[in-house]
């Protein structure tokens, strides 16, 4: 059983890649909107190095919230419009490690990008290395908890005009990965030790990894009745 | 011999009265038609078969077992297919089909060109979706008859947008699974042209259609 479940864990993931890949616009539209807002806050600041290094940590954050909420959409969205939902809930195949799947796929074509977005624009706006790592760090551990997140929330408001709706859920729930992270980017600021910030965003992971496609599998039959 | 029976169904959509204390039960072989007017629970009665949606009432048995407590041994032995497709316009036929064929867990290999060819859509494995009518598109979702190896069909409005041909086809597949001890239940507001095999009929609402 177990290597069959790879499998289909596999055909959803590169079925959902596929599709991204094909239909660009979301994929770039989502990373042109966080890159923009990022590039605004310098504009509308000072340019100096000091203020730039500690705003920053701020910047990216909730530039990466902003952009996360404008993806999301598009996990569900169309596989609700197309019927594929239905096949997904009636396979014989368990609909968590289908919605598993769907949730790696966004992560890798939505996360991934981000960090490396973040990075470049770190290097263009002259941070330390140590920013730079705590960034990539920080990121790396924080987007799939977006991602996991976000697709709960993004079944439960799908259809209700959840644009917004999705906004308001996601960006209150998502404060505790953001005073992690910020903390962590503050103190590498200060070239001080993120460790702490980093085991408790693991946590957070973990918990996330552990929960969320259990609670967007179960909102997804809920949501079809 | 399998057998699928539901007992005092009921089924309240939008505080709307769909139906009330619906029992059937089928077995092996059998072929039955859903009747009834526009939104008299045809589809809602399909999805609550296929334990997509739960009843408000009653329940549904799957050789005696209840649906919705034996859910994933239940899920293997059906196949649903609603109104929509369930297919990606940004794929080929071919992707499609695969991923369908996928999910149906069955591991024998199988030839996409050939279903397409008894589906009248010889050599477009690598057309995009987005490019096909709505009649093609219909034929690739029907595909998934070929593909499953289920027993128990769901099929809602399998005609749609279907042509003469098309229709043929598709009571042809549907009358082969019966005969090998398929059961499949279909709603259709179109004329049956099936003389040689028994359809039985259930109808729903009290208005009439």
């Amino acid at each position: 059983m177990m290597p069959e479940y790879i499998k289909i864990f596999y055909v959803i993931l590169k079925r959902d890649l596929t599709l991204t890949f094909r239909e660009k616009t979301d994929f770039i539209n989502s990373l042109t909107f966080f890159v923009i807002i990022i590039l605004l806050f310098p504009l509308t600041f000072s340019t100096k190095s000091e203020l730039l290094n500690s705003l920053m940590p701020g910047m990216i954050w909730i530039s990466a919230l902003l952009a996360t909420c404008l993806s999301l959409e598009t996990i569900f969205r169309s596989d609700f419009e197309d019927g594929s939902i239905e096949q997904f809930v009636l396979s014989r195949y368990p609909l968590v490690l289908i919605v598993s799947a769907k949730i790696f796929a966004h992560w890798l074509t939505f996360g991934i990008p981000l960090i490396i977005i973040s990075l470049i624009l770190g290097l263009l706006l002259s941070l330390s290395n140590e920013m730079l790592l705590a960034i990539f760090i920080t990121l790396i551990i924080g987007t799939p908890i977006l991602s996991l997140l976000g697709a709960v929330l993004v079944v439960l408001t799908i259809g209700l005009r959840g644009g917004m709706l999705l906004s308001i859920l996601l960006l209150p729930l998502s404060m505790p990965i953001l005073i992690f992270s910020t903390i962590a980017l503050q103190n590498a600021a200060l070239t001080q030790s993120i460790v702490a910030e980093t085991y408790f965003l693991a946590g957070i992971l973990i918990l996330a990894i552990t929960f969320a496609p259990v609670a967007a599998a179960s909102a997804l039959r809920i949501r079809l009745s | 011999m399998s057998k699928f029976s539901i007992h005092n169904l009921e089924c309240i959509r939008q505080n709307n009265m769909l139906f009330r204390g619906l029992n059937f039960s089928i077995k092996d072989g059998d072929l039955l038609q859903i009747n009834g007017a526009n939104g008299s629970g045809k589809s809602s009665l399909l999805q609550i078969c296929s334990g997509l949606i739960e009843p408000t009432a009653g329940e549904i048995l799957w050789e005696n077992k209840n649906i919705n407590k034996y859910r994933y041994e239940f899920q293997s032995n059906i196949l649903y297919l609603g109104h929509s497709n369930a297919i990606k316009a940004a794929l080929t036929v071919e992707e499609n089909m695969r991923i369908i064929h996928s999910l149906t867990g069955e591991k024998a290999n199988i030839d996409y060109s050939e279903i397409l060819n008894t589906m009248g859509m010889t050599g477009m494995n690598e057309i995009l979706v987005s490019r096909l009518s709505a009649g093609q598109k219909r034929r690739v979702g029907l595909t998934r008859l070929y593909m499953a190896k289920s027993k128990l069909w769901f099929l809602d409005e399998p005609f749609n947008a279907l042509d003469k041909k098309g229709k043929k086809i598709i009571e042809n597949i549907v009358i082969n699974h019966c005969n090998d001890g398929g059961i499949v239940l279909f709603t259709t507001h179109q004329k049956m042209e099936i003389n040689n095999y028994p359809l039985q009929n259930i109808h729903l609402g009290n208005h009439d259609a």
